[in-house]
């Protein structure tokens, strides 16, 4: 009640300062268009604010100065807030339940003058969650403060919006070789919008994204790793980038699910509607899916009558997303092929089997690394092999026996034929008694 | 004593060849896939020596085929027509080497120009040079380049497929070998049959002196 009318106050006395601003107020070149100033008279008071119906409050207060030095103000407060009409504003103002609500309705007048930007935000994850409904997802207010965007300002290092939301691959980002070359003053080095779109923000982690990312810059990085790398055109297919380029960060084996027909991640394995139920056995060591029952999934999501096939692909990342942004430099990279191509290597000792998420972010469930070393997996995870690090303990057996075999039975042979020799040239005195 | 020109040059240069790389592709094989347990050699050094390597192997294979497709000596490889003589050949063999041997028997089989393989080497050898040495050829080559025979490998499976399958004959061939060569031993001396793979010629005693030298040993043969 009390801040109803302590909004009525402020009106009565906001619109007593727009009709003499409106008289006298001389248009500057230096400042606002004498309109803006009859807008900023009142929404430049600090503190004036409107109670949401939702509860809370809304700031109404614009920073002339602010204002004036943004690319808005070319177009001035009724560029966006057409809608507004002073014979009767701010009495007739529309009550509003959230500053989400505010927003959302707000931004789609920015789609009047930046089209495509909006068309390309629309393909983005960003609204896909949106339409997800996430109370956090960023719309275009959530990066560009209207009232005070300015050219280039989401270029800056320290002021790029994207570290708003995500501070800890920011943090990452900031002490790697990108961000610490983008510091140095290196105009080429990479910020996020380099790599994940400005406005169409893709999910890195879908197909090929990352490597193609990587690629789109470092164009000579085929022909360098061809140099010293067997097989780099599979090594860059499996492996991420990142898996080599941040040497200490833990790795996880994805087996991704996709429809071999059309080559794309399938959204959940078709026809198996009790999928997460099974993606949640467990044994007493090793959580998640174990390789018997892996393989049933896979033969009963192929069922015949089930349109499609899935099949599994294979590829080695880093198991936190946040550690694809740390980087490091070239020659700090992994290049022993060992690291990986050995039994025991920490690469292949975390599992995942993702789907596609509704909104294109990978939804992974846990799998028993034994998997990757199950004879049953030569069938389920035929598409994920890595020599010497994922082979199959049952042929390590069947080597060493034939080994063992081929070595033993020559030798028993020799053995035995020089025992006969011996006992066939025994003279009869030599002869054992008895 | 006779002597038989058994083994032709080109017979001899193939069989060499293929021994040498045979060994060579073992020894990398074990190399790529105990990496940490085996380190003879960097990987990268493996992979490039076991590709190599398995090229020759596949050229030297069409040395042998041409060679063959184009002698009359291919009889050697020809299938024995009656199931009945080969299973009591293959018999005879068998006991011979599992209990004749041991005693001083005479070997069974007395080899010719067109017929130089006992029954159980005429198996193996088809064995290995029609089924598995194209087989173990076709899978390196897929696994040489995954991603330019994508669409094969798939086809028949994927890579573990392919995998698994090149690993069974490798450890088809890791048993194959030594007992290779341990019955490469079994001539009247132990280093004979080598000496004959060298030269071509095979010593052969005369099958009166055999046979007499048989039946004061061992009295008729089991199988005869």
């Amino acid at each position: 009640m009390g801040r109803r009318f302590a909004m009525g106050a402020i009106g009565a006395a906001a619109a007593t300062v727009l009709a003499f601003a409106g008289m006298t107020a001389p248009a500057s070149a230096a400042g606002p268009p004498t309109a803006d100033q009859q807008c900023l008279a009142c929404h430049g008071m600090p503190g004036l604010e409107k109670p949401l119906t939702g509860g809370g409050t809304l700031s109404l207060h614009i920073p002339g100065d602010t204002f004036a030095q943004s690319v808005h103000s070319l177009i001035g407060c009724t560029g966006c807030h057409a809608d507004v009409n002073l014979a009767s504003h701010p009495a007739a103002v529309e009550p509003i339940a959230s500053k989400r609500n505010f927003s959302l309705a707000m931004v789609q007048i920015c789609r009047t003058c930046h089209t495509v930007e909006f068309e390309q935000w629309g393909q983005s994850i960003h609204a896909a969650l949106v339409r997800e409904g996430d109370p956090t997802a960023p719309i275009c207010t959530s990066c560009h403060l209207p009232h005070a965007v300015t050219r280039g300002a989401s270029e800056s290092l320290d002021a790029v919006p994207c570290r708003m939301c995500h501070a800890a691959v920011f943090n990452a980002y900031a002490v790697s070789v990108h961000g610490v070359l983008r510091r140095g003053g290196l105009a080429e080095a990479p910020l996020c919008f380099n790599c994940h779109g400005a406005h169409d923000v893709s999910v890195a982690s879908a197909g090929v994204g990352r490597r193609d990312v990587c690629l789109g810059c470092h164009t000579e990085a085929a022909a360098s790793h061809r140099a010293w790398l067997p097989n780099v055109d599979l090594h860059f297919g499996v492996v991420e980038c990142p898996v080599c380029h941040v040497p200490q960060a833990p790795r996880t084996v994805d087996l991704i699910l996709y429809d071999s027909t059309t080559q794309k991640e399938v959204s959940g394995p078709v026809g198996m509607p009790k999928f997460e139920g099974l993606t949640g056995s467990t044994t007493a060591t090793q959580p998640g899916l174990d390789p018997t029952t892996l393989l049933l999934l896979l033969k009963v999501t192929n069922r015949p009558g089930i349109e499609g096939k899935t099949s599994v692909r294979g590829r080695l990342e880093l198991t936190q997303g946040v550690d694809n942004h740390a980087l490091t430099f070239a020659f700090k990279a992994i290049r022993e092929c060992n690291t990986c191509h050995r039994e025991g290597s920490a690469a292949f000792q975390s599992v995942t089997v993702s789907v596609a998420g509704p909104t294109g972010i990978p939804i992974r469930y846990g799998v028993n690394k034994d998997v990757l070393n199950s004879a049953f997996s030569v069938d389920a995870i035929g598409g994920f092999y890595a020599i010497g690090g994922t082979r199959v303990t049952l042929l390590d057996m069947l080597l060493a026996l034939a080994l063992v075999g081929g070595v033993a039975w020559p030798l028993a042979h020799l053995t035995m034929r020089w025992v006969f020799k011996r006992y066939l040239n025994r003279t009869p005195h030599e002869q054992p008694k008895g | 004593m006779h002597r038989i020109y058994l083994h032709p040059l080109p017979v001899r240069i193939w069989h060499w060849i293929n021994a040498a790389t045979c060994v060579m592709l073992l020894l990398t094989g074990l190399q790529l896939r105990y990496l940490g347990l085996i380190s003879v050699m960097p990987f990268g050094t493996a992979v490039a020596i076991h590709n190599w390597t398995g090229f020759i192997l596949i050229a030297n294979f069409f040395l042998w085929l041409g060679y063959y497709l184009c002698s009359d000596r291919i009889r050697v490889y020809h299938a024995e027509s009656s199931p009945k003589e080969y299973f009591l050949g293959s018999l005879r063999q068998a006991l011979f080497y599992g209990f004749g041997i041991f005693k001083g028997a005479p070997n069974p089989f007395r080899p010719s120009i067109y017929r130089k393989f006992n029954p159980l080497q005429a198996m193996t050898y088809q064995l290995i040079m029609i089924v598995l040495l194209p087989i173990q050829a076709a899978t390196g080559i897929l696994l040489w380049d995954l991603v330019g025979f994508v669409g094969t490998v798939a086809f028949f499976g994927g890579v573990r497929v392919i995998d698994t399958v090149h690993v069974l004959i490798f450890i088809f061939f890791v048993f194959y070998i030594p007992a290779h060569i341990y019955l490469g031993t079994l001539g009247r001396t132990p280093t004979l049959h080598f000496k004959e793979m060298v030269t071509g010629y095979e010593e052969e005693e005369d099958e009166d002196d055999s046979a007499d030298e048989a039946e004061k040993r061992l009295g008729p043969g089991p199988a005869e």
